[in-house]
């Protein structure tokens, strides 16, 4: 039950809220809602609303690294200029978002930190070697440690958030010169839909062979999954036919998907082979 | 008489004579009267209703599909502050309600589906409410259950009802010519099987109720429903009440489409809160409530064996139909009704029967929704149809012109097809589509390599479209008055649940008294002031409700001009009613002022109120016992072709387009009737590709809309709308009913188109991504 509400206006007055304990972080809502008015989760005593923290808001670039605040709502990445032109990937994932009323407020840390194995924005950034800034109040001022994004999930609903730890930003570095990265996400809607599976895969190819192979999956494991065995056996081989078809064998093997009222567990699977070819079929294309 | 002399050629102050040509509304695009309300969110809903001292009541639903009630502890319910009553089924006497009798509002001993309620509580709050339920204690005694309809129908199969031992709930049969005969006879063979699924109404406006008893012991009750006056029949054994002291208040809704269109028990439980705490009282379902409780569309099995000769004639179709009941019976099993004319009476069948049977179960039970049984036999009948012209080598539209009836004939039930309109119907659908050349086109290019396979389809049916006699009457009554500035108001017994009825009476109501648009009031929210009507069903409501209406207005017209005739001296034939005057026919010129003539009869030596009230009963028949009788006053006919782009590598099943060409007697409010068109097909192609409510061992699996997928916008296709108009002769307003057949056709017009993209027949929709890639890959990747 809540009994006490607060509206910190910055980083460290938040943090310092949620040193006291037993607070639950708001941010747009939109996970947190349906979740508690379902039942299936509660609210601790102490709700504390984010969203007028200035300081987390926004997309800015400097030294060839790229900065998120955890408070820029999908649609803001959705309409930026500058991913759209650098990290398209980013914007693509945003697009395949819900619907406009729900990106509007949908806030990107909300997405990583509701840390759903389907959490559309996990799968770009997880391409882009992504890390994760959390704040925390430690004797008397804010204290901040970085967290790779691949090691930022560890289940379904869960991460390495502390108890009074806030995710503040995300950043990732300006991706290397021949990049090429997609994003797809299916399901039988266009719109407001679930992902049955989503795939990212970005690498960079170099004279007919791949390199920076990264591949990133949602839906298929109780958290996005990087599938780093398939990307280390891509990794400085030719893309052709037979590579392609090795792709799929692997990816199919490394994914542990489940059986839920959305799809099997095999048409999973199946989608996960569908989407490497396309995903591969793209990075050649480019 | 009044002494008052009229001059013909009124005149204007400047001496000008005003002169009215002749415009009709009929057929124009008249928006909804309620539209900006709705759309600037001026509108109250039932769902936003409070009345003074109202109390909240909330149901507990079993978490059971079968089991005995131990005992049920409402003490700590009972002991919490701002609780005003706790009832169980223990605390009211037996009230037996429903289709067979079989449901009771609180269930007593024993509970038979996850629907079942077991305790309600009226409090002060909805909070309190919510927390009084969680503090009532239930112990059950589990019970063997049975969910699927053929394993009820065993020796020894446990049993729902116990007034039901063998577990059988409704039955029909229906059999003409010598079906037996006609099979040995036939060139061709073919035998299928179909499973049609539980889908919901997806109603905006989840379940709602106040009920409100005075001290005299008569219940007002503020309802969803969209038929109030056999409600009140159908509720009064529900509470314990007589009919007569039922008024029923209908305020706006958010949607019905058949969902409500019988007495639920969350509705007599509203009603005994009430009359227990001496309070109103509200009830609404969440939306996780509204998807596990309210009905669903009657989910069934088929098995039809169909004959055909060589060259291409029908010769027998037979068909059984079993029916999953759910613990009670709703309407949902009564939907054969309208199924079996379509089994019997789509194209010419010379020998045809049908036996369908509900069985009860453990699973929840179904009500009626849009196209009543039509949609099941017509994604069966449709599929079946280019099954068989593939098999005599025949095309899709060749192979159903042979087959289709000509005007005047009548079909095995008696369903009098005066002016069938269904070649007409296929053969624009065909040319408007160019259907012959790509479905040729697509064919051929089935087998070959290729991500996209593109398909066309089509698909026709039939549908009453002039009432259904299900009821003694298929009347609707009308009143219309006038006031002394030519004001009108027509109090009709038909219901506005959204689909647009206001709009149409109006424009009647305009067109025959020359008034506009803002002059009407349409009054048809309240038993006590309405005259009957059968309700919201059977794409009656323009047909029956229309012509009450177009009665009511051309006797109010004549006694407007019988009045003027006998002022002017000009005969009354002569005269018209244009946009607000009283004019001469033939040059509109005005005679008077129709406000000014109205004063005039009123205050007149002797008085005369324009308030005239009509009924209309469409000619039609109630079935015989055999199910023979010309059930509806009127029959129409759609085709419609749907065009898809399968994905085959995701199964993902794109529809780019649907042509929709319909037989609709006359348009009278175009907008309304794209609207309904549109939505119907939305309600199609949910029906085709995405939506189940799944249920599993009697449980609702995706009680919500992120699991069960209605269509989104981004998905609906382009539409094409072709009217195919021609005066009924059984309609004086000369239209039809319309609003169902959009929600039947499309969809086995999809499973056609897919079946030309990948040659892959669909037997169970819907045609989810994964139904589809399973069938084209399952075997191998597996
Ligand atoms: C109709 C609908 C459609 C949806 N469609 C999609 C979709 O297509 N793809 C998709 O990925 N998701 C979808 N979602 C889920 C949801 O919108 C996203 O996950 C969204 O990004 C959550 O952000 P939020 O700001 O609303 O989070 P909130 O609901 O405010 O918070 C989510 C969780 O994160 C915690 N939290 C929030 N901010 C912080 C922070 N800065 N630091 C620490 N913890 C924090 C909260 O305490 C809470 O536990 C959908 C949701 C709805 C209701």
């Amino acid at each position: 039950m809540i009994e006490n509400y607060s509206v910190p206006s910055s980083v460290a007055e938040a943090a310092q809220l949620l040193q006291q304990g037993d607070a639950t972080i708001v941010a747009g809502g939109t996970d947190l809602t349906p979740q508690t008015e379902a039942g299936a989760r509660t609210f601790a005593s102490h709700l504390v609303n984010i969203q007028r923290i200035e300081e987390m808001r926004g997309i800015s670039t400097s030294d060839g690294r790229f900065r998120i605040g955890g408070l820029t709502t999908v649609t803001e990445i959705l309409e930026s200029k500058i991913l759209a032109e650098e990290i398209p990937v980013l914007v693509e994932a945003a697009d395949h978002f819900a619907s406009p009323q729900i990106r509007n407020a949908a806030t990107l840390a909300g997405n990583l930190c509701n840390a759903s194995p389907a959490g559309d924005m996990c799968i770009p950034l997880l391409l882009l070697d992504a890390e994760v800034e959390l704040a925390s109040w430690v004797d008397g001022s804010v204290a901040i440690r970085s967290v790779p994004l691949a090691e930022f999930f560890t289940g379904p609903g869960k991460t390495v958030l502390q108890a009074g730890e806030l995710l503040v930003a995300v950043e990732f570095r300006q991706p290397a010169k021949g990049f090429t990265a997609s994003f797809q996400k299916s399901g039988p809607r266009p719109a407001l839909e679930i992902s049955t599976v989503s795939m990212g895969l970005a690498a960079v190819l170099q004279d007919g062979l791949l390199t920076g192979v990264r591949i990133a999956i949602g839906a298929v494991a109780p958290t996005p999954l990087r599938a780093t065995a398939t990307e280390s056996t891509l990794e400085g081989r030719a893309l052709d036919e037979n590579m392609i078809s090795s792709a799929v064998q692997s990816v199919q093997q490394e994914v542990s998907p489940i059986d839920d009222v959305r799809a099997s567990a095999w048409y999973r699977k199946h989608l996960t082979g569908v989407y490497i070819r396309r995903a591969l079929s793209h990075v050649a294309g480019n | 008489m009044s002494s008052i002399e009229l001059k013909t050629g009124e005149k204007k102050s400047g001496g000008i004579n005003k002169v009215f040509s002749k415009k009709t509304v009929i057929g124009t695009r008249v928006t909804k009267p309620d539209a900006p309300d709705k759309a600037t969110g001026k509108t109250i809903y039932i769902n936003d209703m409070v009345l003074p001292r109202m109390l909240y009541g909330k149901i507990l639903h079993t978490d059971r599909v079968h089991a005995r009630i131990i005992s049920i502890d409402t003490s700590a319910a009972k002991a919490l502050p701002g609780v005003h009553v706790v009832l169980t089924g223990e605390d009211i006497p037996l009230l037996k309600f429903g289709t067979m009798r079989d449901n009771v509002p609180l269930k007593a001993g024993k509970v038979r589906c996850i629907r079942d309620e077991v305790a309600a509580v009226a409090a002060e709050t909805e909070q309190i409410a919510a927390e009084a339920i969680a503090l009532i204690k239930v112990e059950y005694e589990d019970l063997p259950a049975v969910f699927s309809p053929t394993e009820a129908l065993q020796e020894g199969a446990p049993v729902v009802q116990e007034d039901h031992p063998d577990n059988r709930s409704l039955a029909y049969k229906f059999s003409h010519g010598d079906v037996a005969a006609a099979e040995a006879d036939s060139d061709i063979v073919l035998e299928h099987e179909f499973v049609v699924p539980y889908v919901t109404h997806c109603c905006m406006g989840p379940g709602c109720a106040i009920a409100d008893f005075d001290s005299a012991g008569k219940l007002t009750i503020y309802s969803q429903t969209q038929y109030p006056y056999n409600y009140k029949m159908d509720l009064a054994p529900a509470i314990g009440i007589h009919p007569g002291d039922i008024r029923v208040i209908q305020p706006p809704v958010g949607g019905a489409f058949g969902s409500k269109l019988d007495v639920y028990p969350f509705e007599p439980i509203c009603a005994l809160l009430s009359k227990a705490s001496g309070r109103p009282v509200k009830l609404t379902f969440s939306r996780e409530e509204e998807f596990i409780n309210s009905p669903t569309r009657q989910p069934a099995e088929f098995k039809i064996k169909s004959g055909v000769n060589k060259d291409g004639t029908l010769t027998f179709r037979s068909v059984d139909c079993l029916m999953n009941n759910g613990a009670y019976t709703s309407w949902g099993p009564t939907t054969p009704i309208i199924q079996m004319r379509t089994f019997t009476g789509h194209f010419r069948v010379p020998a045809v029967e049908y036996n369908g049977l509900a069985a009860y179960t453990n699973s929840v039970y179904a009500g009626s929704f849009r196209g009543y049984g039509n949609v099941q036999a017509t994604y069966v009948t449709a599929s079946v149809m280019d099954m068989l012209a593939e098999e005599v080598g025949m095309d899709p539209i060749a192979f159903r012109l042979k087959n289709a009836q000509d005007p005047g004939e009548v079909t095995p039930q008696g369903s009098k097809l005066d002016d069938c309109k269904l070649k007409e119907c296929i053969e624009i659908a065909a040319q408007k589509t160019d259907f012959l050349s790509k479905h040729e086109t697509y064919a051929g290019l089935c087998k070959q390599p290729g991500r996209i396979k593109r398909g066309i389809g089509i698909a026709t049916s039939i549908h009453n479209a002039g009432g259904a006699k299900i009821h003694k009457s298929d009347g609707c009554g009308s009143i219309l008055k006038l006031d002394d500035y030519a004001r009108a108001t027509l109090i009709t017994g038909a219901s506005e649940i959204g689909q647009g009825i206001d709009a149409v009476l109006t424009q009647i109501v305009m067109d025959e008294l020359g008034i506009p648009k803002a002059d009407v009031t349409i009054v048809n929210n309240d038993t006590a002031l309405g005259p009957w009507d059968v309700g919201v069903h059977a794409s009656r409501t323009t047909f029956v409700a229309g012509n009450a209406a177009l009665q009511a207005a051309r006797a109010a017209r004549k006694q407007i001009l019988d009045a003027a005739s006998k002022q002017s001296n000009v005969s009354a034939e002569e005269m018209d009613l244009r946009q607000g005057h009283v004019v001469q026919a033939d040059n509109g010129v005005s005679i008077v002022k129709l406000d000014k003539l109205l004063r005039q009869m009123h205050f007149a030596d002797e008085p005369e109120l324009v308030m005239v009230s009509e009924y209309f009963e469409p000619d039609s028949e109630l079935e015989d016992r055999n199910h023979v009788g010309n059930l509806s006053a009127t029959w129409a006919h759609g085709a419609y072709v749907a065009e898809v782009e399968v994905d085959t590598e995701t199964g993902e099943v794109k529809v780019t387009k649907i042509t929709a060409v319909q037989d609709v007697g006359r348009v009278i409010n175009r907008l309304g009737i794209e609207g309904q068109m549109e939505g119907g097909i939305s309600v199609s192609l949910g029906y085709a590709l995405s939506e189940e409510l799944l249920i599993q061992d009697g449980k609702v699996l995706n009680p919500n809309f992120r699991d069960y997928k209605v269509p989104t916008a981004p998905e609906t296709p382009e539409i094409e709308l072709h009217f195919v108009e021609s005066d009924c002769k059984a309609s004086p307003l000369g239209s039809k009913g319309i609003a169902e057949l959009p929600a039947i056709i499309p969809a086995p017009a999809i499973a056609n188109a897919v079946y030309n993209a990948i040659g892959i027949r669909f037997f169970a929709p819907p045609l989810t991504p994964e139904k589809v890639a399973r069938a084209i890959h399952g075997a191998t990747t597996q």
